[in-house]
């Protein structure tokens, strides 16, 4: 391997764990919202969350480009503030986090709503205030489903393109991540062998965030 | 001492109860649907009433009119729900300590003497999954006590056990009753199991307190009697186990002056106490001793009061303490039982049961 393809790798790995730090606050909170609350709108909130999943990734990436692209509005209002998103490693995050999104939520919001509320209950009746109950029962008790959300979202980011390469191009050390490295050797003359390096790596990291998560999860799974 | 006067509703159900628990043990009895478990959470604050006050030992827990509503964190009231709850990620010992863990103070109820009391410790290691019904139920009680409570609610805790394992969650309860003095509330469905705890019971139905008081005054109540199921009323009686006749299969047990058999207690020593239950409709009256009749028990005693209810007559006879049979209109005419008169209450040795 080449200190591109390193370089490459290194990347992908620093926009997919960034892709789950970035999505697991929200994730959290809104998969928690629509396991256990009804109210008005939720069939929107929950459409709202799921349409990456089925929105071509090109899409997805165009209305990124839109609203976070340098005249977008709310990169404009970044941009002022010195945050540049688009064509840019954060840009990536960006893309793949929303591209995961869904598949995220879906873990999670199944995790929480496997538990049994009666026992954050039990807990605020031993003294504990909400939050504190929550924490520990609930998100404790859904841990191996967040387990889950968070591999998912990784290895969604790992072979994320279509949203990537719409929203932040395929810049060599920028946003050039392992797919995107990929289809550049490609639509090169005398690339393929290059390519092949790529995908065995591409399988490897893919192999290897699966064993873990699924290690991590049985051990965090009491039941 | 507990006050309650709420109301809450629901689409097809609302609940209005209007009264205050003084005693040791207060049982609220009632089919299933009545709104037991409602008023149990309505009183912990895990669910909230739409209106009225909520007081314990002068201390308001919820008044709508003040605004006052204290979560449940705030109640100081412990709860013991049917199916125990425990937490299945923590172990028995972690379980207890979670209450201690978050308070600062140190409290009058050591974890040694829970575990003690609970006999808890060779369960400390094990994790929920591993614990047979009865033991998960005493694990649940003991980290309710664990976080010092004012108040004890009991949902069911010994719906989900077999007979014989019931028996054996009811002494703790007594011990928690009797050497911690924490008042309890405690639901139910079993007459016979409330009345090992206390006479005292809030009858609910669909939501509304068709009646409170002396259970024995309330047997006969048309609203409860319905209410007490196909076996009826059951009587408890304390009694002391005086010798074991193995080959008979019988024990002779002591009743004030009177000796009754009862079915082989296994494991009791002579000379200690123990429950038993007797069916209203398994006592059968005679107005002379009895003889020549393969029954062997008579528990002599005067009638106190006969009622009527749904067509049969319920006869409250003490003998020394109250014992309710259930017996026809005719039976009791033609046996010219009235109130003041003696009467001999026949019991089958195999119509008792022990309790424990």
């Amino acid at each position: 391997m080449s200190e591109a393809d390193y370089g490459v790798l290194w990347l992908s790995v620093q926009v997919a764990t960034g892709c789950v730090v970035v999505s697991l606050p929200p994730a959290l909170v809104l998969g928690a919202i629509l396991a256990r609350y009804e109210f008005p709108g939720k069939a929107i909130l929950d459409g709202v969350c799921h349409l990456p999943l089925v929105l071509p990734p090109v899409v997805t990436g165009y209305v990124l480009l839109v609203l976070f692209g340098r005249r977008g509005v709310i990169g404009e209002a970044l941009n002022d503030l010195g945050v540049h998103i688009a064509f840019d490693w954060k840009g990536a995050v960006l893309a793949s986090a929303v591209v995961g999104f869904p598949l995220m939520l879906r873990a999670i919001r199944q995790g929480v709503a496997s538990v049994d509320p009666r026992l954050e209950g039990a807990a605020r009746t031993l003294g504990a205030k909400p939050l504190y109950a929550f924490c520990v029962v609930t998100l404790r008790l859904a841990a191996p489903a967040i387990a889950v959300g968070c591999l998912l979202s990784f290895a969604r980011s790992l072979g994320e393109f279509g949203a990537t390469i719409t929203f932040v191009s395929n810049i060599p050390g920028e946003t050039q991540t392992l797919p995107l490295a990929v289809f550049s050797y490609l639509n090169q003359p005398d690339g393929e062998a290059s390519a092949w390096r790529l995908v065995l790596v591409s399988i490897g990291v893919s192999f290897v965030a699966l064993i873990l998560s699924d290690r991590l999860s049985r051990r965090l799974d009491t039941r | 001492m507990l006050s309650i006067a709420i109301s809450k509703g629901y689409s097809d159900f609302s609940l209005t109860v209007e009264v205050d628990c003084a005693y040791p043990v207060t049982a609220v009895f009632g089919p299933s649907g009545s709104g037991k478990t409602t008023l149990l959470n309505v009183i912990a604050g895990l669910e909230r009433a739409d209106s009225g006050r909520i007081s314990l030992n002068d201390r308001v827990l919820f008044d709508l009119s003040q605004r006052i509503h204290h979560p449940p964190e705030q109640r100081g009231i412990g709860y013991v729900f049917q199916d125990a709850l425990l937490f299945p990620h923590l172990d028995v010992a972690q379980n207890l300590a979670f209450a201690p863990s978050l308070r600062r103070e140190v409290s009058a109820i050591t974890e040694d003497r829970v575990v003690d009391m609970m006999d808890l410790g060779y369960l400390l290691e094990r994790s929920p999954k591993d614990l047979s019904g009865g033991e998960r139920q005493r694990v649940a009680l003991g980290r309710a006590l664990l976080s010092s409570p004012n108040l004890l609610l009991l949902d069911e805790p010994l719906a989900s056990l077999d007979t014989g394992l019931k028996n054996r969650i009811i002494p703790y309860l007594r011990h928690i009753r009797d050497d911690l003095g924490i008042p309890m509330v405690y639901v139910s469905h079993s007459v016979g199991e409330i009345l090992q705890l206390t006479g005292q019971v809030i009858v609910l139905n669909r939501g509304d307190v068709v009646a409170s008081g002396d259970f024995f005054d309330l047997a006969h109540h048309p609203d409860v009697f319905p209410l007490l199921g196909e076996f009826g009323f059951e009587n408890v009686l304390n009694v002391t186990v005086a010798e074991h006749r193995a080959e008979q299969s019988v024990s002779v047990a002591t009743y004030r002056d009177q000796t009754l058999k009862i079915p082989l207690a296994e494991g009791v020593p002579a000379g200690s106490d123990v429950f038993v239950g007797i069916r209203a409709n398994d006592v059968i009256l005679s107005n002379c001793a009895p003889e020549g009749v393969s029954i062997r028990n008579a528990l002599r005693g005067r009638v106190a009061d006969i009622r009527d209810v749904h067509g049969m007559r319920l006869v409250s006879i003490d003998v020394g303490k109250r014992l309710i049979a259930e017996v026809t209109a005719e039976a009791v005419q033609e046996l010219g039982i009235r109130e003041g008169g003696d009467v001999y209450c026949l019991i089958k040795t195999h119509s008792i049961r022990l309790a424990q």
